[in-house]
């Protein structure tokens, strides 16, 4: 791994290490430019990776904490703001990748140009994208064969120009029953696309079915995570430097207002400076804007490239609900990769149905036991005793759940700002978060519902249950917020990922998404940060940062 | 603070969101840290490790209470799964800005358990019933439901938390903590793929 001396300015500064941050690091760095990477959270493996819900999840070991980043969270523009925990995201070298469930869906072309195609929807920020998926395809196929995806082709896949790197994951019980109750009910139930190996890959084993997905990093390294994948080949070119604990708190700009550098607080909580000829912020939707408005000067009065007022706005949580199932036979479907078939019916908007929207379905089973134990028995099982313990003992090895996932319209009052009164550990200014679902995301999700309730219905469950779609408090997918645009007047970057108020600041994570897709963001997220690789070191060879 | 019963409600409602509290990374590095002492003293022997926090009487007490949330029957319960050191663990560490809260619950408990059946009787001497029919009575309360969530974590959390002894709360669920599994998985998949049941 290279070194650099914080006063020496180098190529590039990328503050993140996660699914996109990852992949600039080792696309600017092969491409012969010197890199920092300012990671927040600490560099650790596979030896700290234990099946530990308690420490994941209750204990948050590798998740954004309270106690160093409170947040406050409004129910919707007009509603009081309350201290409340309302987006998580991971900290840790890899982020998200690490611990995504590894869905790895491609967006369709028509996730890119929906506002052309279907017209204004009063109240929203709904707008195509600068770039088409064409503009993306080659990226994608990048993305699957570089990081390791398996899956085979479906009815409804865009056009690729290459296959799938590996074939898909065997199937579960959960899967078998999916399948079985979507061709029940006409539906073309397909093999789930993960980022994960059903095969040997590179230096890395197959998946070993241990189970933990959500929230988990995967102890065998078969999760194509950026930490196994991406970063390893960043910090071989011998240009990159990974700098872990430090929590980036503004970055500089000039007198002429460029990008000088970045202020970040080390392990210690000690200032530190690294200059930098640019900077590429790869924070996440909830950070990257937080950044953004915390490193406000007099030069940019609303926070740094912020001239629009759309940093911070159109955050997108993607819309999602569940519905669970029991069967006559156990399924024991805490086993095995989380998800192996989906169904992609309802992607498209459907105007017959009266509302914006579309989403998928896919098989899953939400169960690990600490987990299930807290929230996973039917309605009505007794909070405790005898009957909440029968429950239990009786639910597990039979239970599976059909995930709805599906579109957030972008609108303008659901944003990240900083609060003006709760500080961080570092003693900023703490992340303020609002978030309404629009009307049309409720009922996306809740006619999905009524789709997986058949599913499980025609698969023979002999219990269903759902709780219907309410607005969301809690998000994970962290979209929109810098979104891209040819605009300067109403967007942050432009289709080089670059700000359009800073020309050498950059920015390339969900925040650059201008829609949601269908409730999986990563593989775009990703694709995205593989182009955006080839661009800045293009433009920067050529002199134009 | 580590964990924040109101917040554990409010948040049940969503996957990721129901277990997702939040905790200072001192304290959990010092947790982190018994919970492998804890871990190195259980291979050593079967004995379980000392009170941290709790009185004997305490120990007594919520041990009783939460072999009344998850009853032993055929298989174990809370009280085998030792959900009682889970607690006072949590107590000494992750838990221990909640650590007055729930002795000052407990006290309040007691008292009313002398109340209704005598100056010198303890939730822990009652019979069962008696137990099920006092908790009946006081399940909508704070120390109650944060009792729940206590014996529900002593119970299914990883075993270095304290609690799960020996897999207990696994053994319930039907779950084997594994890191290597292969198809089939369930009978499903077993069945459609010709395998044995």
């Amino acid at each position: 791994m290279a070194r650099f001396a914080p006063s020496d300015p180098v190529d590039f500064v990328v503050v993140g290490s996660g699914g996109a941050g990852g992949i600039l690091a080792k696309e600017l760095s092969t491409r012969g430019m010197s890199v920092v990477v300012l990671e927040q959270g600490p560099h650790v493996g596979p030896l700290d990776f234990h099946h530990d819900e308690f420490k994941h999840f209750t204990l948050a070991a590798y998740q954004n904490q309270r106690q160093l980043q409170p947040q406050m969270f409004k129910a919707g523009p007009d509603a009081e703001a309350q201290p409340r925990m309302a987006v998580m995201y991971h900290r840790m070298v890899g982020g998200g990748s690490m611990c995504f469930t590894a869905n790895y869906r491609r967006f369709r072309p028509l996730d890119f140009n929906e506002r052309t195609r279907l017209g204004p929807i009063a109240g929203t920020g709904f707008a195509d994208w600068p770039i088409g998926y064409d503009d993306l395809e080659p990226y994608y196929t990048r993305a699957e064969w570089e990081l390791g995806v398996s899956g085979e082709p479906g009815p409804f896949d865009p056009p690729r120009s290459r296959p799938y790197p590996m074939p898909p994951l065997p199937v579960k019980s959960s899967g078998v029953l999916f399948e079985r109750g979507a061709r029940a009910i006409g539906l073309h139930p397909q093999p789930a696309q993960m980022a994960i190996l059903s095969q040997p890959f590179q230096d890395r084993i197959p998946c070993q079915q241990c189970g933990y997905c959500i929230g988990f990093p995967c102890e065998h390294r078969a999760k194509s995570a950026t930490l196994y994948t991406v970063l390893p080949v960043a910090l071989a070119s011998g240009r990159c430097e990974l700098r872990t604990e430090c929590f980036v708190a503004q970055v500089e700009t000039d007198d002429r207002g460029r990008v000088s550098g970045v202020v970040y607080f080390d392990s210690q909580k000690v200032q530190q400076r690294q200059r930098a000829k640019a900077v590429v912020l790869c924070c996440n939707g909830a950070e990257t804007p937080h950044l953004l408005l915390n490193s406000g000067n007099n030069r940019f009065p609303q926070g740094l490239a912020n001239s629009s007022g759309a940093v911070g706005r159109h955050l997108m949580f993607n819309s999602n609900a569940i519905v669970t199932a029991q069967f006559e036979h156990p399924l024991n479907d805490w086993k095995g990769a989380m998800v192996t078939r989906i169904a992609l019916d309802f992607y498209d908007t459907d105007p017959a149905r009266g509302f914006y929207g579309g989403g998928a379905l896919d098989g899953r089973f939400f169960g690990y036991p600490l987990v299930y134990a807290m929230r996973g028995a039917p309605p009505g099982t007794p909070k405790w005793g005898a009957g909440f313990k029968q429950a239990l003992r009786d639910g597990y090895c039979n239970q599976m759940d059909v995930l709805c996932e599906g579109t957030s319209l972008p609108l303008e009052t659901n944003r990240i700002e900083l609060d003006p009164d709760l500080k961080d550990a570092w003693g900023l200014p703490a992340m303020r978060v609002t978030y309404r679902d629009h009307p049309d995301d409720l009922a996306t999700v809740g006619f999905l519902q009524t789709k997986a309730l058949a599913l499980l219905e025609a698969a023979g469950a002999t219990r269903t249950w759902a709780r219907p779609p309410a607005p969301q408090n809690f998000g994970v997918h962290l979209l929109g917020t810098c979104r891209m645009g040819n605009d300067p007047a109403t967007s942050v970057v432009d289709s080089d990922h670059r700000a359009h108020d800073v020309p050498n600041l950059f920015i390339c994570d969900g925040s650059s998404l201008v829609s949601s897709g269908r409730g999986q963001p990563t593989a775009t997220i990703q694709a995205l940060a593989f182009r955006a690789g080839e661009r800045i070191a293009e433009l920067a060879k050529k002199g134009q940062i | 603070m580590s964990y924040d019963r109101r917040d554990f409600l409010t948040l049940a409602g969503t996957a990721l969101g129901a277990l997702w509290l939040g905790a200072d990374p001192k304290a959990l590095r010092a947790s982190l840290t018994r919970a492998r002492d804890a871990r190195e003293a259980l291979a050593r022997g079967d004995a379980p490790p000392p009170f941290e926090v709790l009185t004997p009487e305490q120990a007594a007490d919520l041990e009783a209470i939460a072999a009344r949330i998850i009853p032993t029957d055929d298989l174990p319960g809370a009280r085998e799964a030792r959900a009682v050191n889970f607690i006072d663990h949590g107590l000494a560490t992750w838990a221990a800005d909640r650590r007055q809260d729930l002795l000052d619950g407990h006290a309040a408990f007691a008292t009313a358990i002398t109340q209704r059946h005598g100056a010198t009787q303890r939730f822990a001497d009652l019979s069962e019933t008696q137990q099920d029919e006092f908790l009946a009575v006081h399940e909508d309360d704070d120390f109650f439901e944060d009792m729940l969530f206590f014996a529900v974590a002593g119970t299914f959390s990883y075993p270095d938390w304290g609690g799960n002894y020996q897999g207990a709360g696994w053994k319930i669920l039907g779950f084997d903590d594994r890191y290597i599994w292969q198809p089939p998985f369930g009978w499903y998949d077993a069945k459609q793929n010709g395998g044995p049941n």
